[in-house]
């Protein structure tokens, strides 16, 4: 006898599963149906197959930009805090210090804020120093936002590497440097590649901070959020939309069976 | 373990930790600095006064928004908690292979635009939208009486929250289920226990850190929340989030009153924070 479910709970429970992951691709799938009909006004009955929404997403110059500036900006700040992951992931895993909890507690606390208080906070902090608002700020935030969850992917891995490798690195007369580049570094990668895409992904996708320091030029969730009010731009708006779900699926699904096949080769030279 | 030659813990944690200060504690100060009008944004009116706490909490229209919000936001947390937990309970314990597979067909959904989901809810649930024009289309409903209301009220903003957090709030309540150790289980089956009993008293105690993460994760986000409402809410579904942002914003800015509110927000959330980790660390300890 199977003592957390009997056969009909499991029958239930499947169906129940199935419903919901329903539920949450249903929207999607609508979306996928809507940027191949030829109608501007998405409602049904459905009017006919076009490509011509993907053609206007593809020759317009603002939407483009827009998707080029918000890579910029992730790519950017997802780099910075990766780099300031690693540093904070090694001091948290491999050093003891007194006031640990409070620097784990300091590192993570943007996990929790809400996002419209941090963002008004950057949004008067920029005001008072006089730093004018640009993409360079958005960046800024962005850093400060993806940073803990760079640090969540990286602990876990760090802690699984044994010490004594880093130790006979330094007996054999490595230097700090030496020693991160050549033992610790390629025994992370796969952590690292996959914060940095949580951070890409996050930054890329990020409206609520970047809306009250972003300058001139926009993201692509400002420009997003802004053709949004003019019903002339939906079906175009809805293609991108399929273009831009399916290719940040693709990329998370495909990371994170990458990381796994990699970590489970990378993980036989390191005790379990 | 303190390694020879190894990077000094200051040289590893002063970048991180000096970004954070300065780009992240700084500018929270600089808010509580506005929130007592030391700062102003009208340079003319300097001084330190309480004025704008005093203002804040004699308004019944900010503190009504501020439970309104928390009303939406805890119904939502609540049914999101509710769909989860079957659907993580089943990944967990019925014994699927392919557990991992289907945890991250569950996830990817949440790991794609939000604004872009928050925009298919906004096509389907218009007046002209996906739904009604279906209805209409089957006969269901005749094309003078569409199902109204259903864009731009209380309800849409939180089907679209619900809809958006499901799958993050799976996570942690899955992760507390996929630890339980199952020989519990079978210790009180073996002294007669029910399934249910069994549910009642081993598992449902043992994952509700889980759920208490799970609940927290939805709760911090939705009840500070401003994009989704001004998206689909329209004036009924006006939260708290959106007074703070429309304070900031260029029509009729009032720096002052917004930092009070954000302030008072931060710190509902940080008493929060303390209270769920310090519960879920007591009951993760043995």
């Amino acid at each position: 006898m199977d003592v957390a479910l009997s056969r009909n709970g499991r029958r239930v429970l499947r169906a129940f599963f199935v419903l919901l992951v329903v539920f949450l691709y249903a929207p999607i799938a609508i979306l996928l149906l809507f940027s191949f009909n030829d109608s501007p006004v998405p409602a049904f009955p459905l009017s006919g197959f076009t490509t011509q929404w993907y053609r206007d997403f593809a020759a317009n110059p603002d939407l483009k930009g827009a998707l080029g500036t918000s890579a910029i900006v992730a790519a950017l700040s997802s780099a910075a805090a990766v780099f300031l992951g690693v540093l904070a992931a090694i001091a948290l895993v491999r050093r003891r210090f007194p006031a640990k909890p409070a620097a784990s507690a300091l590192l993570l606390a943007p996990l929790v804020i809400p996002y419209i208080v941090f963002g008004i906070s950057l949004l008067l902090f920029f005001h008072a120093t006089g730093v004018p608002r640009s993409l360079l700020t958005v960046v800024i935030g962005h850093i400060v936002i993806t940073l803990p969850y760079t640090i969540l992917v990286l602990v876990p891995r760090l802690t699984q590497i044994d010490v004594n490798l880093e130790e006979a690195a330094y007996d054999l007369g490595a230097g700090p440097f030496r020693t991160f580049g050549w033992v610790v570094l390629p025994l992370i990668v796969p952590a690292v590649l996959s914060a940095f895409l949580i951070a890409f992904t996050t930054s890329f996708d990020e409206y609520a901070v970047a809306s009250f320091v972003v300058g001139t030029r926009q993201t692509f969730p400002i420009y997003l959020y802004s053709a949004l009010r003019f019903p002339s731009r939906l079906p175009q708006v809805i293609a991108v939309a399929v273009v831009v779900m399916v290719a940040s699926l693709l990329v998370v699904v495909g990371a994170e069976i990458g990381r796994r096949i990699a970590e489970r080769r990378l993980g036989t030279i390191t005790p379990s | 373990m303190r390694l020879r030659s190894a990077f000094a813990t200051t040289t590893l944690l002063g970048f991180p930790v000096a970004w954070l200060v300065v780009f992240f504690v700084v500018p929270i100060a600089i808010v509580a600095l506005y929130s007592f009008d030391v700062y102003t944004l009208f340079p003319e009116q300097h001084g330190f006064t309480l004025a704008a706490w005093r203002g804040f909490f004699h308004s019944s229209v900010y503190l009504g928004l501020f439970w309104k919000s928390v009303k939406m936001s805890l119904i939502v947390s609540v049914v999101v908690v509710l769909l989860a937990y079957p659907v993580a309970y089943y990944l967990a314990l019925s014994g699927t292979k392919r557990k991992y597979v289907l945890l991250l067909i569950l996830i990817a959904p949440f790991l794609t635009s939000y604004l872009l989901r928050v925009l298919a809810w906004k096509v389907i649930l218009g007046n002209n939208g996906v739904f009604n024009s279906f209805l209409v289309w089957t006969g269901i409903r005749s094309a003078d009486h569409p199902v109204s209301q259903l864009l731009y009220s209380r309800f849409a903003v939180m089907l679209v929250l619900a809809y958006v957090w499901v799958p993050f709030v799976a996570l942690p309540i899955f992760v507390s289920l996929d630890t339980l150790d199952r020989r519990l289980l079978e210790a009180a089956s073996d002294l007669g226990a029910s399934r249910l009993q069994g549910f009642l008293r081993v598992t449902l105690p043992l994952s509700l850190p889980g759920v208490a993460a799970g609940f927290l994760f939805v709760f911090i986000p939705t009840v500070g929340e401003f994009v989704t409402p001004s998206l689909v809410g329209g004036t009924s579904g006006y939260m708290y989030g959106n007074q703070i942002a429309d304070l900031f914003s260029t029509g009729f800015p009032d720096w002052e009153t917004g930092s009070v509110l954000a302030l008072f927000l931060l710190g509902v959330v940080a008493v929060l924070t303390l209270v769920f980790s310090r519960f879920t660390q007591m009951r993760e300890a043995p």
